[in-house]
């Protein structure tokens, strides 16, 4: 499944995905992966994320289910 | 023979030094070791995986040659080694088209310089060998055919690389 809500929060920031993955360490193709819901991030990257976004876990990687 | 042998354990060794230089070269932080992300250690995971299992199947398949005693054009030492280049083969495709082709200290100009120095290197016995009429020694190809073999390996590299970094530009642009 597709994370449109990274890809929002970068483009909030004005961020490349370039720019994303050298504050978090990781190649660009890794971000690109994990938005295209193509690759399953650790918790420790899914932090570096957030912290380079000044998002928590919850606005980024929590799927809200529709009985919630 | 003995004197065969002992240039080609020489050349090895220097091999195995000059590769340390050249990796130190061509890395940005000047370390050898090429540092990867998590996820591109998981693809080369699985890059071994698919690679061991190639050479194991270029292995049986050599075996069974040697054993049925087929005569080829090819002294037994080459042929072995084409199963240790469908191996490597293997683990490159797989590696550069889940796109881990490069790793996050590679500086990839150098790594440019790198593939055209070792192609001219390894084509210039070829291009002699052949020049001299020396590729085929006793109606067996030896030494030549690994050169080739790598050559035949970059180039296939090569073009996958060349394929793939013009996707990941193109997608690049529409991603961002």
């Amino acid at each position: 499944m597709k994370n449109l809500k990274l890809k929002s929060a970068r483009a909030a920031y004005d961020l490349s995905q370039e720019e994303l993955a050298v504050k978090c360490g990781v190649s660009r193709q890794t971000i690109s992966a994990i938005e295209k819901g193509d690759y399953n991030p650790s918790i420790n990257l899914c932090i570096a994320i957030c912290r380079a976004l000044g998002k928590t876990l919850n606005d980024i990687f929590w799927e809200e289910n529709e009985q919630d | 023979m003995e004197t065969v042998s002992f240039a080609f354990v020489t050349g090895l060794m220097v091999a195995a030094i000059l590769i340390v230089f050249i990796l130190k070269y061509a890395n940005k932080d000047g370390r050898v070791k090429t540092e990867y992300d998590e996820r591109q250690t998981a693809v080369r995971g699985k890059a071994y995986r698919y690679a061991f299992y190639a050479e194991i199947f270029a292995q049986v398949v050599i075996m069974w040659i040697l054993m049925t005693g087929m005569e080829l054009p090819i002294e037994d030492y080459a042929l072995l080694f084409i199963g240790v280049i469908l191996g490597c083969m293997v683990l490159c495709a797989y590696c550069i088209w889940h796109d881990v082709y490069w790793g996050m200290n590679n500086d990839h100009r150098r790594f440019y310089i790198i593939f055209i120095v070792a192609t001219i290197l390894n084509a210039f016995p070829v291009v002699a060998g052949a020049l001299r009429g020396t590729l085929i020694e006793n109606g067996k190809i030896g030494m030549p055919l690994l050169n080739i073999a790598v050559l035949v390996m970059m180039a296939a590299v090569f073009i996958e690389l060349f394929i793939k970094s013009m996707m990941d530009k193109k997608a690049e642009k529409t991603e961002d």
